[in-house]
């Protein structure tokens, strides 16, 4: 399964093959085109786009949930939706951008970029990779389907117990949120040791950890914190599952049941969760910034010391979401404590991003708008959060809407304009067309202006009073004058509708750039990392020979050396470069051949689901099937032999990869 | 020479531009500040940066500062990353120095940080530990949350003339420059008790009691908003705490006492009464009440609702609000005649209760019509399968228009 690698020079004219059937239960899909070869693909690339264009579906999904909301408070007591509805729709929003938007996309751009970044040619098990994106994809549509079968989870994402028992919510909502998370976790999980496997084993000859690209570094902190919080959240959603599927009493008080059990093992996993969703940002812009500063990150090392010590301190801070629960005066200054202590590693992020644009030559790409867009409303975010970290003072704000805009200023300000930076650097390299830059301006600033506008008067809000959560507002709580909740709702609704409308134009940039976007050049950016020392998009096995690392910002350092006056001067071209690896291609390298098994086992998992609600015959039809996906997977080869291929290769010559 | 010319028209042109920029983001930003300040400032009844009691006080103490250092910092940051924009924008400038950082500016920067907040770490410590002082509390208060409505349970005080204990809802009734000690819990899921003008938030657990000090330094009315999302109508689930004047208080207590007084015969709210007796009783408590034959009449809230209770309604019109403090039992004027009284003028204003002429027919003769229809309950009989057939919340009772009037008079002689 792993790395099967035979180094060859070769000046014989590379040929990918691939095979024409194979030994296991089926013989092996074939297509190289067409929709078979996306449903059955297990090439990173491939699936890092299915990642992410699914995850820009749910996007839209969570996006109208949240302008429905925001349509709903615009007014006191609005009549748009009623309580029922509304509780789903928040929950349904929350989780549908935490669960469903940020994470897959995060993980598209992983899967498409890491192994780019590490000079690798896939990742080390390519078939579990396929697997993590049909179980995510699964997981997301059966969750999403509870809106049609009776109504979708209402327990708010935090699903605290024991609000969320079966007698306080009687429909099926919350069991398709359990199982469906429960299958979307899975895919995580398997993301996180694929990934963590590939990052530690096979980077490019000469790639110390400490010559990683910083977006491969965050990626890989994010992966060993799913590894850890995942696991929790699984615990937490079984006996939730139990308790509402099967009559076990995990939270039932009346069993003698602590209710505060649910909120430790939630934000256990609740907190480090945070970090999942915004460090793959932090990787993004820490790879821009360079880029169009045209120097190096500052201070690289503390970037990824720091990035590891959020990963370390994370997991100590998760009680600062229970202040107001009951804990005790001295559980409570701790955590106060030690979620101090976290803002300094994110201080020291904040400190290196901006002294990177110090002294540089700053090119205002769309892709850098909105990096250096994320610093200054992450900041925010950032320091809304330290007012919060001080325990009496949050007993005020928690649960308002302060709470509200600071978590947006985090994820919105930070992890969503983060992975837009990465949409606008990233595009061309995946596509080969660049996104209209134009269009990326407005995208940006009517973004950055919505944004502000929704979510800017949240705090005002908070402190004013107003609790989250609410289906309705009351004039009686409103206060007095023009600035009272009447006027912040009403401009904060009128924010999300300029908001959604910088949104759409950027779903309008893909479209009019799919049709007739500039084709990009080869290196259309100047860029630093390994992943633009390859054609736009990469070929199937990324590189036509492994690079040897010598630099930090290899690409880059091979492009530009020092004069005799000690000025960078540009030394090779990007197609130069290029050239020198085309020349010294490896011949018949024989990628990971496509598999029917990942998909199959994971169509598997929503069936079980369907059955533990509904029938458990149906469960153990579905169990029937992933243990049939198993026997079927185990013996498949992972790579077709070389005798399957056409031309059959000699082994002495031969590649392998994954 | 010349060329020397351009090239200083140019720049003088560059700076003039960006110190055009600077004024317009400078201007933004006053704006913003403006508008920030005049936003907090609207006497909204929440308010979390209103102290009007020495527990809130001391949280404003630490916050106000916290929140001034934060929004500097953030001052700072924006005006740096500004400044680095406008400032390093490619001019057509050679490519930089590939410098890869400063490690002794990173260190004083990393430094600086932990330093501010090991000070706010210190106060905090502090604050915390203050706030949760109880050992000099003057008075007690059991306080209940539930699906969507607070119950207040005064155990036996005899120094407060409380000798039999008081149960009521809607509105917390504390004497001013009193501590207070809340002993909070829930019947059914996770509420949360905040007045934010006396003290934070504290959950309220089943299973758990926790305890939360308030203490409110004049008499008047205090808003506040269960904050634990706690199922379909979280945000019809309010409070008030009403501080009177210790004599004041000494009233109200005996006024609760006062024994049940039932109507006189061949009244309509003698017949209300009956109503009372064949339908609310099933789940509300009216102290006192006896049936013609003498015996007490007991309500069993436990067979029918999930939580097991439904607000005591003795002396009912005392308090000013119903339903979980969702709705008024004072008329519009009579409201803001309560709420905007002075607090010396506040106490007797609000011992006054509820008269025929102030009360708020609209609102309490609909609940009494289709309660669920006017607050989203679980009240619909089709879909408490998972409950076993018990309510949450106030079902329809099908009362006809006169049982209502009946029921309304009845009600409004529960002083």
């Amino acid at each position: 399964m792993a790395i099967i690698e035979r180094s060859i020079t070769s000046t014989e004219v590379f040929s990918v093959a691939t095979p024409s059937s194979s030994l296991g239960a089926l013989k092996r899909p074939v297509a190289t085109t067409g929709w078979k070869s996306w449903l059955f693909t297990v090439d990173h690339k491939k699936l890092g786009i299915m990642y992410s264009a699914a995850a820009l579906f749910f996007f839209i999904v969570g996006g109208l949930e949240a302008v429905l909301i925001r349509l709903q408070l615009a007014a006191p007591n609005g009549k748009i939706l009623n309580a029922d509805l509304y509780n789903q729709m928040f929950t349904m929003h929350a989780t549908t951008m935490v669960f469903l938007f940020v994470m897959p996309m995060a993980a598209g751009l992983a899967n498409y970029f890491i192994p780019l970044q590490i000079g690798a040619r896939d990742v080390a098990f390519p078939r579990i990779n396929a697997f993590s994106f049909w179980a995510f994809l699964f997981g997301g549509l059966f969750l999403n389907l509870s809106w049609f079968l009776g109504g979708a989870a209402d327990g708010g994402w935090f699903m605290y117990a024991p609000n969320s028992g079966p007698v306080f919510s009687p429909s099926h909502g919350i069991d398709f949120w359990v199982l469906g998370l429960q299958i979307t976790g899975i895919a995580s999980l398997a993301g996180a040791v694929n990934l963590i496997t590939t990052v530690l084993n096979m980077r490019a000859p000469g790639m110390k950890l400490m010559r990683m690209p910083i977006f491969t570094w965050m990626q890989l902190v994010v992966q060993f914190l799913l590894l850890f919080a995942v696991p929790v959240i699984t615990v937490a959603l079984f006996l939730l599952s139990f308790q509402r599927n099967f009559g076990a009493t995990f939270f039932d008080v009346s069993a003698g049941a602590d209710p505060l059990l649910w909120q430790h093992l939630f934000w256990i996993f609740g907190h480090p969760e945070v970090y999942i969703l915004i460090l793959p940002s932090f990787g993004v812009i820490s790879e821009v910034l360079p880029v169009f500063s045209r120097k190096p990150l500052f201070g690289y090392p503390f970037v990824v010391f720091s990035g590891a010590a959020i990963g370390f301190v994370g997991w100590g801070v998760w009680a600062h979401h229970m202040f107001a629960s009951g804990l005790g005066p001295v559980s409570v200054a701790v955590f106060s404590i030690s979620t101090m202590a976290i803002a300094v590693p994110t201080g020291v992020k904040i400190v290196n991003w901006t002294m990177t644009l110090w002294g540089g030559k700053l090119e205002f790409t769309a892709a850098m708008k909105f990096a250096v867009g994320l610093i200054v409303l992450f900041t925010i975010g950032g320091l809304s959060g330290v007012t919060h970290s001080v325990a009496p003072s949050d007993t005020q704000q928690t649960d308002t809407y302060y709470i509200v805009a600071h978590f947006h200023y985090v994820l919105f300000g930070g992890a969503v304009f983060g992975l837009f930076s990465g949409f606008y650097y990233w595009w061309p390299k995946v596509f080969g067309k660049l996104l209209n830059e134009k269009l990326g301006t407005w995208n940006f600033w009517l973004m950055v202006i919505g944004m502000n506008m929704t979510f800017g008067p949240m705090h005002i809000l908070g402190l004013q009073g107003q609790p989250r959560r609410m289906y309705q507002w009351t004039e009686a709580r409103a206060g007095e004058g023009l600035f009272n909740f009447g006027f912040w709702n009403m401009f904060a609704s009128i924010g999300s509708i300029v908001l959604s409308i910088g949104i759409l134009l950027f779903l309008i940039n893909i479209v009019i750039t799919a049709r007739n976007g500039k084709v990009a050049p080869l290196d259309p950016w100047d860029a630093r990392s390994l992943e633009w020392m390859t054609s736009n998009p990469p070929k199937e096995h990324n590189f036509d020979s492994i690079p040897t690392i010598s630099h930090l910002d290899e690409f880059f350092h091979r492009k530009y050396q020092e004069d005799a006056s000690g000025q960078m001067v540009k030394v090779k071209t990007a197609e130069q470069v290029m050239k020198e690896l085309e020349d010294n291609a490896d011949a018949h390298i024989h990628m990971p051949s496509p598999s029917y098994w990942p998909i199959f086992l994971a169509a598997g998992l929503p069936v079980i689901s369907f059955g533990v609600i509904y029938s458990i015959p149906i469960a153990i039809i579905g169990g029937v099937i992933v243990l049939f996906g198993c026997y079927g997977w185990s013996i498949e080869p992972s790579t077709a032999p070389d005798d399957d291929f056409d031309p059959p290769a000699t082994t002495k010559d031969v590649v392998h990869v994954g | 020479m010349r060329h020397q010319n351009t090239t200083d028209h140019g720049t003088t042109a560059v700076n003039r531009l960006a110190g055009m920029r600077r004024r317009v983001v400078g201007s933004i930003a006053g704006l913003a500040g403006t508008m920030f300040l005049a936003g907090c400032a609207t006497n909204a009844p929440q308010d979390t940066f209103q102290p009007k009691g020495p527990n809130a006080k001391i949280i404003d103490d630490l916050q106000k500062p916290v929140f001034a250092v934060a929004g500097i910092i953030g001052v700072f940051v924006t005006v740096v990353v500004i400044i680095a924009v406008f400032k390093f924008r490619d001019k057509g400038q050679p490519i930089p120095h590939q410098s890869h950082g400063n490690p002794a500016l990173e260190i004083t920067l990393t430094i600086i940080p932990a330093l501010i907040l090991t000070v706010v770490g210190v106060f905090t410590f502090r604050t915390v530990f203050d706030l949760a002082k109880t050992s000099d509390t003057e008075m007690i208060i059991n306080v209940t949350g539930q699906q969507w409505w607070w119950e207040y349970d005064y155990p036996v005080q005899n120094e407060y003339g409380i000798t039999q204990p008081i149960i009521t809802s809607g509105q917390l009734v504390i004497p001013a420059g009193t501590k207070v000690l809340l002993r909070q819990t829930s019947r059914d899921v996770i509420h949360s008790y905040w007045i934010p003008a006396l003290n934070g938030k504290r959950d309220a657990v089943p299973g758990r009691v926790h305890l939360n000090r308030i203490e409110a330094d004049k008499p008047g009315i205090y808003a506040g908003q269960c904050t634990e999302f706690c199922g379909l109508s979280h945000a019809n689930m309010r409070m008030e705490a009403v501080a009177l004047s210790k004599a004041d208080f000494a009233k109200w207590v005996a006024n609760q006492l006062k024994p049940y007084a039932s109507p006189a015969e061949n009244t309509l709210a003698k017949e209300g009464e009956t109503v009372f007796m064949n339908q609310c009783i099933r789940c509300h408590q009216v102290n006192g009440m006896k049936r013609a034959d003498g015996t007490p009449v007991i309500a069993a809230p436990d067979e029918n609702m999930v939580s097991g209770a439904a607000p005591n309604l003795s002396h009912l019109m005392s308090r000013n609000t119903f339903a979980g403090a969702t709705f008024d039992l004072l008329n519009k004027s009579c409201r803001e005649d309560v709420w905007g009284a002075e607090s010396e003028s506040f106490g007797a204003k609000y011992l006054g209760g509820v008269s025929e002429d102030c009360l708020n027919q609209t609102d309490l003769r609909g609940w009494l019509r289709n309660a669920p229809a006017m607050k989203p309950m679980y009240a619909n009989p089709a879909l408490l399968t998972s409950s076993g057939g018990k309510y949450r919340g106030m079902p329809n009772l099908g009362l006809t228009e006169s049982d209502i009037e009946k029921l309304v008079a009845y009600l409004l002689t529960l002083k």
